[in-house]
């Protein structure tokens, strides 16, 4: 779980709002893998017992016993530093094909406005996962789902008939199946047909697959 | 399994060479051309389910050859799969022979780094030339296989090209086990170690048996379990679970990544382009058979074609002169003159020609109805079947088959069912859970007529009009809808995703197909005629006891009062349980003696098309999926079947719908 590199921590203490997204941010984490964390826990990530009892005081997290837990308004400021750390780990990864984005993400979270996380949202297709498979808080851009931007990234039940593409990330099941046949990250393929089932050619493998599997399969044109 | 490691190993001083590949790649040739013995050869993934074997004699040196199922990773996704995995983990062959496809090197040389791991001496042999130089994809052997530290020889399996090679390297020395290894990241290196260290040496080659542990593959669980105890096995499950966690990303899809870096480099280094020959018609025709329009017009030319030569010509033309003027002209009056002369008592007589006799029943039904009608769909079939258009159907039939809680890919097994019942029961293994297999083995046995009762039907309904062919198709297809979406609803399980790779659209080879039909109308005449016998020898024992009456008066409230049948037909369903073949064949003898009237005619043949299967399909419904479904399925079909068959009499009476 060394998922976070908190350079920001490192670097000095930042500014109190930097602190609660990072104290935020991390508490969302432990929740998400089945408990509430320890207040040891939560200190040993982000380094400062006092400053994690402040976030207490300002009404993000409330603190019962050893345990932490997250207040409404906690939970909807985590989900979004979430949210925005991990689109950024997917623009880094997919698009800029950066290899160690995991500081960058963490400065990204703290800077990129609304409007910027919606549009990289956009541009990213709305993906539903963060490159290590953990899954990224839906906005209100995904909800609505709005096509006026042309994404980067679709899902291949989006693409045009014809169209070279890329294979960024794959989130539907049956993985090894289709890492199998060539269909991986990184391939590409064209795509010959949607209906009456998606047809896609991968050098000279040809596969067949049907609309669910297709909207798991994350392309880019190249 | 029974399958336990190391304990195939000591017994047998036989050397075993095993053909494994990606599936359609052409093992099933190359095992033909070795041993000179025949598996079936067909241009769609999946044909061999089951593992054949047959001796090979190369140049002195005696070897039992095995030809496997296809494999597309070394962890298995589906039954077929995992037979592979096993006999190459529990076996342990002198030499495999890895059959790859030449266009796809780079498929075929991640199997190659995958056998690598396993530590197995090996033959690369790149099949489909071909085809890879018609692509312009030129591959340097020798280069390759000084890379590989290994034997790399090409071939293309039809035209026998490179087998002599093969065959030299198959005598020669010992195959070496390859050299090519590919490094993980030192995570994954790490735990692969202190997973391998955990392995007693019995257990098998431990990297590879520990980079599968890494990618979770389940089906090594039992595997496992025999070989050591339980501490051992929960420490190697909480090795994965700090290596997951350490590595922070899906540790199968690293090693995936890995490998494909290095088959990548591998198969760079040893490829040269150059323009490809201008050759599309077979691929523009491929693709024309998956569009939306022109593959539903070649569907309808397909069926239409089918009808013409199964139907017409096979069932109509051939059967007419067999029956008519060979038996009833030649044969049985022959045989009546010299039973009459030769044979003493009227008892033996009877039982030889007289109407339940083995040869005026028996012999007439099998060579004169069944045969000529097996052997045209067989033909027929061939063709398709090799051509590849067998998976296109299925991308043509997904949004149907979607409709029954299945996909596309339970096509294969369905279409199979037309051949014979009992081998699409088996093909269910390329189905990858348990659910889809469950309900494609129902539908298999509810609504799947094999090729001679077909033939007999269409025989039949072309006799009477188009209206009755149209009303026959719609009911049996309504109660597949129906039957298949209840089946969807009652088996738990969610629907699994449709993949199916497509191989290239080929001109079939007019030599296997015939080969092909011949191997299957001689097996479908060993497999039924003994049957037909047994049965009218069942039948006429029945009627001289009497008993054959008194069933007929017991199945009167069904057969007459609800199907609204003639008593004769009693004898049709009796035998319809022992093969449905021969119950048609028997409706298509009422209907020559004039004794089935149209509606009739409508009734009994869905009430037999949906009827239970026959002996044979059940005894293997029963080893593929187990006594307690088999038996709860052949209820549910023997009461829909009537039902059926009720339900279409009363509309049909109650409307007076004009057959013909
Ligand atoms: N053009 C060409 N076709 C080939 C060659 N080898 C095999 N085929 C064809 O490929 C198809 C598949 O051959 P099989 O031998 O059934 O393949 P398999 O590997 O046993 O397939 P599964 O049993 O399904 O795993 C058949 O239609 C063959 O005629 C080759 O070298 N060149
Ligand atoms: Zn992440
Ligand atoms: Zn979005
Ligand atoms: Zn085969």
């Amino acid at each position: 779980m060394k998922d976070f590199a908190h350079k920001i921590v490192q670097e000095g203490p930042g500014t109190q709002s930097m602190f609660e997204d990072e104290t935020l941010e991390t508490v969302w984490d432990f929740i998400e893998l089945g408990h509430a964390p320890a207040v040891a826990d939560v200190v040993a990530r982000v380094g400062d017992e006092a400053r994690v009892r402040a976030v207490s005081l300002a009404g993000f997290i409330t603190i019962a016993g050893d345990r932490i837990s997250l207040t409404p308004a906690g939970e909807r400021r985590a989900r979004d530093v979430v949210r925005r750390h991990r689109l950024a780990e997917r623009l880094f990864a997919d698009i800029l094909d950066i290899k160690d984005y995991e500081a960058d993400a963490c400065h990204f979270e703290h800077v990129i406005s609304a409007s910027v996380e919606e549009a990289i949202c956009t541009l990213l297709g709305h993906p539903p996962l963060c490159p290590h498979g953990k899954p990224i808080p839906k906005g209100a851009c995904c909800e609505l789902y709005t096509r006026k931007l042309a994404p980067l990234v679709r899902s291949l039940a989006d693409a045009e008939v014809g169209a070279m593409l890329r294979v960024t990330f794959i989130t539907s099941p049956g993985l090894q199946r289709l890492a199998g046949l060539g269909l991986v990250p990184g391939a590409a393929l064209r795509l010959q047909q949607k209906l009456p089932a998606f047809v896609v050619a991968i050098g000279e493998t040809t596969v067949a697959i049907d609309r669910d599997v297709a909207s798991g399969i994350f392309v880019r044109s190249v | 399994m029974e399958m336990h490691a190391g304990a195939a190993a000591g017994k047998s001083p036989e050397e075993r060479v095993a053909l494994v590949g990606t599936p359609n790649v052409g093992k099933s040739v190359l095992f033909g051309l070795l041993t000179g013995t025949y598996a079936t050869v067909s241009n769609y993934p999946g044909t061999t389910v089951e593992v054949t074997r047959g001796n090979a004699a190369v140049h002195g040196r005696r070897l039992v050859c095995i030809d496997t199922p296809g494999i597309n990773s070394i962890v298995p996704m589906s039954e077929d799969e995992q037979v592979t995995r096993d006999i190459l983990l529990a076996e342990r062959p002198v030499t495999v022979v890895q059959v790859g496809d030449s266009k796809n090197l780079v498929r075929a040389l991640l199997i190659t780094l995958q056998l690598a791991e396993m530590e197995l001496p090996l033959i690369l042999d790149l099949n489909m030339e071909d085809e890879a130089r018609d692509r312009g994809i030129l591959i340097d052997t020798q280069a390759l296989g000084r890379a590989l530290g290994i034997e790399v020889i090409s071939t293309v399996a039809p035209e026998r090209k490179g087998l002599g090679e093969l065959r030299r390297a198959l005598a020669s020395r010992a195959a070496a086990v390859p050299s090519a290894a590919v490094r993980y990241h030192k995570v994954i290196e790490d735990y692969a170690g202190r997973i391998a260290a955990l392995l007693p040496p019995a257990a098998g080659p431990a990297r590879a048996l520990a980079l599968m542990a890494l990618s979770r593959d389940e089906t090594l669980g039992p595997r496992l379990r025999c070989a050591l105890d339980a501490a051992a096995v929960e420490t190697i499950e909480r090795l994965r679970g700090e290596c997951e966690r350490a590595f922070a990303r899906p540790v199968g899809t690293a090693i995936h990544e890995a490998r494909l870096r290095k088959a990548r480099e591998l198969a760079e280094a040893a490829t040269t382009r150059v323009a490809a020959s201008p050759y599309p018609i077979m691929r523009t025709l491929g693709a024309a058979c998956m569009h939306p329009v022109w593959g539903a017009c070649i569907l309808a030319a397909v069926l239409l074609g089918l009808y013409g030569f199964v139907g017409v010509l096979g069932a109509g033309v051939l059967v007419d002169f067999a029956e008519d003027a060979v038996f009833n002209g030649y044969v049985n009056p022959f045989f009546t003159r010299a039973a009459e002369l030769l044979v003493p008592t009227q008892f033996l007589r009877d039982m030889l020609v007289g109407p339940y006799g083995v040869i005026t029943m028996a012999l007439t039904y099998a060579l004169a109805i069944i045969l000529p009608i097996t052997a045209a769909f067989f033909l027929a079939f061939g063709v398709l079947e090799d051509t590849g258009y067998l998976p296109r159907l299925a991308v043509m039939a997904d949004r149907f088959f979607r409709l029954m809680g299945l996909s596309g890919k339970a096509v294969l097994p369905m279409v199979l069912g037309l051949g014979c019942g009992t081998m699409a029961v088996m093909t269910t293994r390329v189905l990858e859970t348990r659910r889809d297999r469950l309900i494609a083995t129902f539908l298999l046995a509810l609504a799947v007529p094999c090729a001679a009762q077909l033939g007999v039907i269409m025989g039949m309904l072309g006799g009477l009009s188009l209206t009755a062919f149209a009303i026959w198709i719609g009911c049996l297809g309504a109660v597949l809808l129906l039957a298949g979406r209840l089946a969807a609803l009652i088996v738990p399980g969610e629907r699994t995703g449709f993949i199916l790779e497509i191989p290239p659209f080929r001109l079939p080879s007019a030599g296997n197909v015939l080969l092909k039909t011949g191997h299957r109308v001689v097996w479908y005449l060993r497999e039924a005629a003994p049957l037909f016998v047994y049965g009218t020898l069942a039948l006429f024992l029945l009627d001289k006891a009497g008993l054959l009456d008194t069933l007929k008066e017991a199945l009167a409230p069904v057969i007459t009062d609800f199907l609204g049948l003639p008593r004769e037909a009693t004898a049709a369903f009796l035998v319809g349980f022992l093969r449905r073949d021969y119950g048609a064949a028997g409706l298509h003898a009422l209907r020559d003696q004039g004794m089935l009237d149209p509606v009739q005619t409508m009734v009994s043949l869905l009430t037999l098309t949906l009827f239970v299967p026959c002996l044979a399909h059940f005894l293997m419904m029963i080893k593929e999926r187990g006594l307690r479904p088999a038996v709860c399925m052949f209820v549910i079909i023997a009461v829909l079947a009537v039902a059926a068959g009720g339900a279409l009499n009363w509309t049909l009476r109650a409307l007076a719908i004009p057959l013909g």
